[in-house]
């Protein structure tokens, strides 16, 4: 009894230490998103704000006191939607053919090289893009987009960067379906193109889907490989994709430092934080819809 | 004693365990920290302590300069100097965690009255500005009026200015910068750009102007005096007068800002001195020659002065 | 009853020669885009090292400071960068063990542990703006820190929890469980078991997975803008004042990253920065490959060590 006395003391403080950091780690996450919650929701509740303005109204100026994010909502949604359009195919394509076609190819070679995209710093990616894909865009469009700033420019630097998130989730799907789907398919006569397109794709649907919804969220909140490139332009709404515009990230970053803390804009800027927040949750929640229904259609 | 209590923290916050950071929070609400001064003898005795001071990037560098001549002035003095623009300078020197909040608006225009209780407005230098446009452009005069009319979105065309046709591309600054307010202030008076005017890019600092207008044909937006002197852009007179730190003294040029270094009157005594005198300094005859050296016009040498409302009189 | 048997056979071989030519187009579009794909990681690389490896291998780029008037260089924020990196390490590395340990060994089926789990979720999710513009209020005003490497090093270490939680969970549950079931068998408690057992076992898992993060973390500059600032600060190694802004080991100064340095020089450029734009951007992604070749050597070094033993 009295040798077992410390033991249990062992396993008890064990426990603490280690519940302590989980609740350490919880904590600070609750308390980000009430801080945001608190600041955000004053721009409606102290500050007097229609909310239906705000996230409908299409001007963002500051000066005047008028802040609709309509803009800047929309700019978000573009380059993310556009950008995941441009690297999905290339995505899934290069992981069907590292996992179908050549898997040891694409375990000793081509890993490592999109790894390497991974690890690749942000700044450095908004660094190529001010000064070279805004360029060529210049180049090649002339007048219509005179600094090359723009939607497009923005959606081609995430698709850059979003291209190895997507491809290496996309792998571990394919790698996950079970290879007696594939023998199955080819015992049937079955050609290779077939099995992938009608057999494993299909059966690893739900993961390839996680896959893009974790690709958007990366470039939803992409910060500062946007604001480098896309023109800052949050007075109205944009035209067109060749148009600057300007994405919740962009303006927030712009605008946190020429705004007082305590100011209508200052709250203005939480409330684009705050939906920054809340679709990174919405990302979260379909990712889990996703699982659940992927785990109850395989019983 | 108190010397020594303060380093043990600095040390444990160094290299310490990640559980002293709930005390640290209540160490250091006090930070930036200064350094006692013992109180009295600051005349002839040599300065210690160290002050922070944040806020507008515009005037950085030269705030930078003042500060390495003065520590090399007083070796046991160290300013802190960091960024972060106007908006944040100011709400931290109103709610006192720098000692010196550079700003180049009036204090007036950002914050609220009571925040603006207590605080000291030190005007260090003067900031001409003027507009630029693409070197290729073959315009070298421009009105008021007609430098109204491009901001407000209704002259859109080159040709209507007597030069080459082909479309003016506006290049703004972000809105809450301070030079974008200087220079709407002098040049809109009061005016608003209707909802569907769209610049053509809205970028955030005054060298990044300078690289698009340089970059981008047609292209007009305006900067301070200190960034005109760059390839592929030109600067233009403004209703024949130009811009130029002579005619800014003499009251000709309109479009010029004070650059402000807030204060508190309420400051702590362990500080108040270090900051008092490294505002002198950047005041001081000495140093003048570098305010002009970096493209800033000295405070002495003014004819006419501004208020927060931007009512222009004799000095 | 021939001819319909040929036809059929006619249909088939169609059939079969259109299913075949499908397969070799869909391979052949496939390698396009593997090749596509892989030049453009070589373009990439290879465009960033021709624009910068010349100033970064320029004697004193690495050496001096920004305000140096031969050669501007980026000693203080190298310096600051990974002095950064250290803290976010120390503050980060402990957390994380705890929690990852709390989550394999003790977490109880129910509610507190699902919330914990999604709490981590969505930490990994969040924005880095998000994290930055929370640290400038929490940790900057809130807690009085001030714009310091402390905030921006707690700020970082909202980033790097998920990451390293995750790995260590991963590196947890691969240990074999018979390993596991052995050391309870000898009625080692749950805590001994971990601590002598499980973490030995896991660690070279564990130190590649704090490596890579480092990696990450390395190159994150948005959550450091308005934390940690973006001003670059000058520094005096010779300074044994552990107060002075000056002191490179402060905690409660300034600092500027190399990520940030680059931010903040293509968004206020001045004569001549373009050029050490390329250089840093040069400097940081060899740090950043540099992160990862350790992490791979490192790891296989200590499981031959381990294994050996």
């Amino acid at each position: 009894m009295a040798n077992l006395m410390p033991k249990r003391r062992l396993e008890n403080i064990g426990l603490g230490i280690t519940g302590f950091c989980v609740a350490l780690v919880a904590l600070v996450v609750v308390t980000l998103i009430f801080m945001v919650a608190q600041q955000g929701l004053t721009t409606f509740f102290v500050d007097g704000l229609n909310p239906i303005d705000f996230f409908f109204g299409q001007n963002w100026i500051p000066e005047q006191e008028r802040y609709g994010a309509l803009p800047m909502i929309v700019g978000s949604f573009a380059v993310t939607l556009l950008s995941t359009a441009f690297a999905l195919p290339i995505a899934i394509g290069s992981a069907i053919f590292v996992v179908e076609v050549a898997p040891s190819f694409g375990r000793r070679i081509f890993q490592p090289f999109i790894e390497l995209l991974v690890g690749i710093p942000s700044v450095v990616y908004g660094v190529l893009g001010l000064y070279v894909i805004n360029s060529l865009i210049k180049a090649i469009f002339g007048d219509a987009a005179p600094t090359g700033a723009g939607i497009l420019s923005g959606s081609l630097v995430l698709a850059i960067m979003i291209l190895p998130t997507i491809t290496t989730l996309s792998m571990d799907a394919l790698r996950a379906v079970p290879n007696q789907y594939r023998e199955g398919s080819y015992a049937l006569g079955c050609t290779r193109w077939q099995t992938t397109w009608h057999v494993v794709l299909k059966s690893a649907l739900p993961s390839l889907m996680t896959a893009v919804i974790l690709g958007m969220t990366r470039a939803f909140g992409e910060t500062l490989a946007v604001q480098m490139v896309i023109g800052g332009v949050e007075r109205s709404m944009p035209m067109g994709l060749l148009d600057p515009a300007s994405t919740l990230t962009a303006a927030l970053t712009a605008g946190l430092s020429n705004a007082v803390s305590g100011s209508v804009y200052y709250h203005a800027l939480w409330s684009l934080g705050l939906i920054l927040l809340a679709m990174s949750l919405i990302f979260i929640l379909i990712i889990h819809l996703i699982g659940r229904k992927g785990a109850k259609a395989n019983g | 004693m108190s010397k020594f209590d303060l380093s043990r923290r600095q040390f444990i916050g160094a290299f310490g365990a990640t559980a002293a950071l709930a005390g640290l929070a209540a160490c250091n609400s006090s930070e930036p920290a200064a350094e006692g001064t013992e109180g009295e003898g600051t005349d002839t005795a040599a300065l210690v302590g160290s002050i922070s001071c944040s806020g507008a990037t515009s005037f950085q560098p030269l705030v930078e300069k003042a500060r390495d001549a003065f520590q090399d002035a007083n070796p046991d003095v160290s300013v802190a100097i960091s960024g972060g623009g106007s908006g944040q300078g100011l709400s931290q020197v109103a709610e006192g965690s720098v000692q010196i909040g550079r700003s180049d608006v009036f204090a007036e225009e950002k914050l609220e009255a009571d925040q603006l209780e207590g605080l000291v407005d030190n005007q260090v230098c003067i900031v001409g500005m003027g507009p630029i446009v693409n070197a290729d452009v073959d315009v070298d005069d421009i009105t008021t009026e007609q430098l109204k009319g491009i901001f407000l979105g209704e002259i859109t065309d080159w040709a209507d200015l007597g030069g080459t046709a082909g479309t003016i591309q506006v290049i703004q600054r972000e809105a809450g910068s301070g030079t974008r307010a200087t220079f709407e202030a002098a040049v809109l008076g009061g005016e608003v750009a209707p909802d569907s005017f769209r610049p053509v890019a809205e970028v955030d600092s005054s060298g990044t102007v300078v690289e698009q207008v340089a970059a981008t044909a047609g292209s007009i937006s305006y900067v301070a005096f200190n960034y005109m002197e760059n390839d592929g852009i030109k600067a233009l007179t403004v209703d024949g007068i130009e811009p130029t730190q002579e005619n800014v003294e003499s009251g000709d040029f309109t479009i010029w800002a004070y650059e402000h270094m807030y204060t508190r009157e309420d400051e702590d005594e362990s500080t108040a001195a270090v900051t008092k005198a490294f505002i002198e300094f950047m005041l001081s005859d000495d140093f003048a020659a570098t305010v002009v050296e970096e493209g800033f016009i000295p405070m002495g040498d003014m004819k006419v002065k501004k208020d927060a409302e931007g009512n222009v009189t004799a000095a | 009853m021939a001819s319909e048997k040929n036809g059929r056979s006619v249909a088939l071989d169609a059939h079969v020669r259109r299913i075949d030519s499908q397969d070799k187009v869909a391979t052949g579009v496939l390698t396009v885009i593997v090749g596509l794909v892989m030049l453009l990681v070589v373009a990439i690389i290879a465009y960033i090292l021709v624009r910068g490896a010349g100033r970064a291998l320029t004697p004193g780029f690495l050496t001096n400071p920004y305000n140096d008037e031969a050669v501007p260089g980026i000693l203080y924020q190298l310096w600051d960068s990974f002095y950064m990196l250290l803290v976010t390490l120390i503050i980060s590395v402990p957390i994380s063990l705890g929690a990852a340990i709390f989550l394999v060994e003790y977490a109880p089926d129910n509610w507190v542990t699902s919330a914990a789990k999604t709490a981590i979720e969505t930490l990994s999710s969040l924005p880095s703006i998000v994290v930055g513009m929370f640290g400038s209020l929490f940790f900057v005003v809130t807690l009085g820190w001030g714009i310091s490497i402390l905030a921006g090093a707690c700020a970082l270490t909202m980033f790097n929890i998920p990451i390293l939680v995750r790995t260590i969970q991963q590196a947890l549950e691969d240990v074999p469980r018979s390993q596991r079931d052995a050391a309870l068998a000898m009625g080692l408690t749950r805590w001994e078991t971990t601590i002598n057992v499980l973490l030995p076992a896991a660690m070279p898992a564990i130190v590649t997975g704090i490596v890579l993060s480092a990696g990450r973390v390395f190159g994150e500059a948005a959550a450091l803008i308005f934390t940690a600032g973006s001003a670059p600060a000058r520094l005096n190694f010779a300074s044994v004042n552990f107060l002075s802004p000056t002191n490179p080991f402060n905690i409660f100064r300034p600092a500027c990253s190399l990520a940030v340095y680059i931010w903040r020089l293509t968004s206020e450029p001045t004569a001549g920065s373009t050029e050490i734009v390329w250089g840093t951007a040069t400097v940081l992604l060899a740090c950043v490959l540099l992160f990862n070749v350790l992490a791979r050597l490192l790891g296989k070094l200590l499981s031959r060590r381990l294994t050996a033993e």
